[in-house]
């Protein structure tokens, strides 16, 4: 960078100054520390929940975890929508493409030129990254509704046109996407989805508790101020597009391999709504909430394909009027989603007070003012 | 201290000549000349729509000038992106608190030190043990910047929870972790009442002293002026009117004519 006198002195440095009245400020702030006993409870519950997550796909029968891994799937999706639309405040309705690119580049790769599976998953992230990216620049330039309209029309010209191509995708038959060697049966390949689910928690937690978190909400709220923090906005907001089209990438590489076929016809622009919808409710900017939300989602034709009184009949017609009137009911009355609702828990479990009444914690900073 | 007086020899810390910008067939700035040297305390003042906020958004970049340079320490930053001026060492307020709202105050003073940060983004989100570590030490240094304001009580409060009075001091704090060398300071003392406006000229004055810092300040609160700055320049309809010590501005007959609202003697043709 350029030219700093580096030996003057800071604030925080060495010669913090000793004369400020100041000095019992530090007693004065108390900063909550959970007793041993509130550590082991907050311990025990972590240990159900990600041990329970852990424990499902065997006691589950086959064919509930091949929901299980669906909904999985759908999670990080949603953790990938959450990025750019949570933590960067920017908006994608076509989301759905850079799935489905995750999805044929993967089954093309472990389909066409014989590589391996582990080799396909993160190539897909990458192209995903890449399309995303690609409408990053694009976005650069546009915010709200224009910027709506064409992530709408990038999703569907990308699934009409790129999809459509035989050589790339085999067209309206599918390009076949086998699971890797050991990991064919449902349960089985849930503990690779597991595994890889994770991975994509790890870095978003990494990402919220960095500069990369803290540049994407500073952003998010005003961009002049972040520049002057000395955030380069056009570098971070291209950066939330890729980031969250290489979660998208990872999911669509998953989901092609969880139905072992991909299919155009599977990324259409209902897709890419459920997925904004599936966000939304779950809250966001809420990690927990969104992962509830879409997974939720992901299995909401099974729930309701079980009552078996259906006026009108389709399936996909309800799960569509169900999804709808959740968002409507999530923004008139909880607008930060599932994640506001649990927010005292999630509060509570990373070292916190449960305390019901006092403030949200920073990563559910969005608080549904993502979506605009 | 440094020097009350301004000594010819200054060398120009920041130095504005013949900036100009027009906004549709308003000329928002005509010509503007301005110096600051290291070390000084520089005031902006001037009536509504003089400019003043104008000129601050040429001189971190927000704003690209039509015409003149932007030099700081010598080197020629007019076309510089915001960003970069910040890590250079411009460190700037708003006039609608510059912070990220819906984050708490220690958040904020993260963010704030985004530019000094040295791991890198990949780095953060694969989650290296460097970035851990860094990460302790930046909040370390924000519990530095809360002492030193006293600011600790409200650590882990929301910026849109906060008096304004407070997010204002918070913003500063702000200010002071991305560890700047010259401060814009865009109308600090508003909002605070006379008592709240004369602890923050000493905060002022022990920022320059403790702090090496210089600073150019949009200011109303004559006391303030008086108090804190070296130097004032007047703008008035996009051109300086006139520049010199506070005690000579205040008596300075076009100043009173420009505040007074009427015609300065040989105001802009």
């Amino acid at each position: 960078m350029a030219s700093r006198t580096d030996n003057k002195r800071t604030v925080a440095g060495e010669v913090t100054p000793g004369v400020t009245a100041g000095a019992g400020a530090h007693e004065d702030a108390k900063v909550f520390r959970p007793s041993p006993i509130g550590w082991a409870a907050r311990a025990s519950f972590l240990l159900v929940v990600f041990g329970g997550l852990l424990v499902l796909p065997l006691i589950l029968p086959g064919y509930r975890t091949f929901q299980y891994s669906y909904a999985l799937i759908f999670a990080i999706v949603g953790l990938s929508v959450n990025v750019l639309s949570g933590y960067a405040g920017q908006i994608s309705l076509g989301h759905q493409a850079f799935v489905g690119v995750g999805a044929f580049v993967s089954g093309n790769l472990v389909s066409e030129q014989h590589l391996s599976f582990w080799l396909a998953l993160p190539l897909a992230a990458v192209s995903g990254g890449v399309a995303a990216g690609l409408l990053g620049l694009v976005a650069l330039r546009l915010r709200g509704l224009y910027l709506a309209l064409v992530t709408l029309a990038y999703g569907a010209v990308a699934t009409a046109s790129i999809f459509e191509i035989k050589s790339l995708t085999r067209g309206g038959a599918g390009m076949p996407a086998p699971r890797p060697a050991g990991f064919t049966s449902d349960r089985a390949y849930t503990y690779l989805v597991l595994g890889v689910f994770a991975l994509v928690l790890w870095v978003d937690w990494r990402l919220v508790r960095s500069k990369v978190g803290r540049a994407l909400f500073a952003l998010r709220e005003n961009e002049q101020v972040a520049a002057s923090f000395g955030i380069d906005v056009t570098l971070y907001k291209v950066l939330a597009f890729v980031l969250s089209g290489f979660f998208a990438g990872v999911a669509g590489s998953l989901f092609a391999h969880w139905r072992t076929t991909v299919v155009a016809s599977d990324f259409d622009f209902i897709l890419a709504l459920t997925f904004v919808l599936m966000a939304v409710v779950g809250g966001l900017g809420s990690r927990a909430g969104v992962v509830i939300g879409s997974a939720f989602f992901a299995l909401l034709p099974v729930l309701l394909g079980t009552v078996t009184v259906k006026p009108f009949g389709l399936l996909a017609l309800w799960v569509t009027a169900f999804g709808a009137a959740l968002l409507l009911i999530t923004l008139r009355f909880y607008p930060g989603g599932v994640g506001q609702q649990i927010q005292p828990l999630v509060r509570w479990a990373s070292g916190g007070r449960l305390g019901l009444n006092s403030r949200a914690p920073a990563e559910s900073a969005g608080g549904g003012s993502g979506v605009s | 201290m440094p020097p009350r007086s301004r000594p010819e020899a200054a060398v120009a810390f920041l130095e504005i000549e013949d900036l100009s910008i027009h906004f549709g067939g308003v000329r928002a700035l005509d010509g503007v000349d301005l110096k600051v040297g290291e070390w000084e305390i520089v005031g902006l003042i001037g009536p509504n729509g003089a400019g003043k906020t104008t000129l601050f958004n040429c001189v971190t970049g927000f704003y690209r000038p039509d015409r003149g340079r932007v030099r700081y320490r010598g080197k020629d930053v007019t076309h510089m992106r915001p960003h970069r001026r910040a890590a250079m060492g411009f460190g700037r307020t708003f006039q609608q608190v510059g912070l990220v709202r819906s984050l708490t105050v220690m958040e904020n003073l993260l963010v704030a030190q985004h530019a000094r940060v040295r791991y890198t983004a990949l780095e953060a989100l694969v989650g290296v043990p460097g970035a851990f570590t860094e990460e302790r030490e930046l909040r370390r240094r924000a519990e530095g910047i809360l002492d030193f304001l006293e600011l600790s009580p409200v650590r882990d409060e929301r910026i849109q929870g906060l008096p304004y009075g407070a997010q204002k001091l918070v913003e500063l704090g702000a200010v002071l972790a991305t560890e700047p060398d010259i401060l814009l300071l865009d109308e600090p003392s508003s909002g605070m009442a006379p008592e709240e406006a004369r602890t923050l000229g000493e905060t002022l004055l022990r920022m320059r002293r403790e702090l090496e810092l210089t600073i150019l300040m949009i200011e109303h609160h004559v006391p303030l002026v008086v108090g804190v700055c070296d130097h004032v320049f007047v703008l008035n309809f996009g051109r300086m009117l006139a520049d010199g010590p506070p005690s000579e501005i205040q008596r300075h007959p076009e100043v009173i004519a420009a505040y007074l609202g009427e015609e300065a003697v040989d105001g802009p043709s």
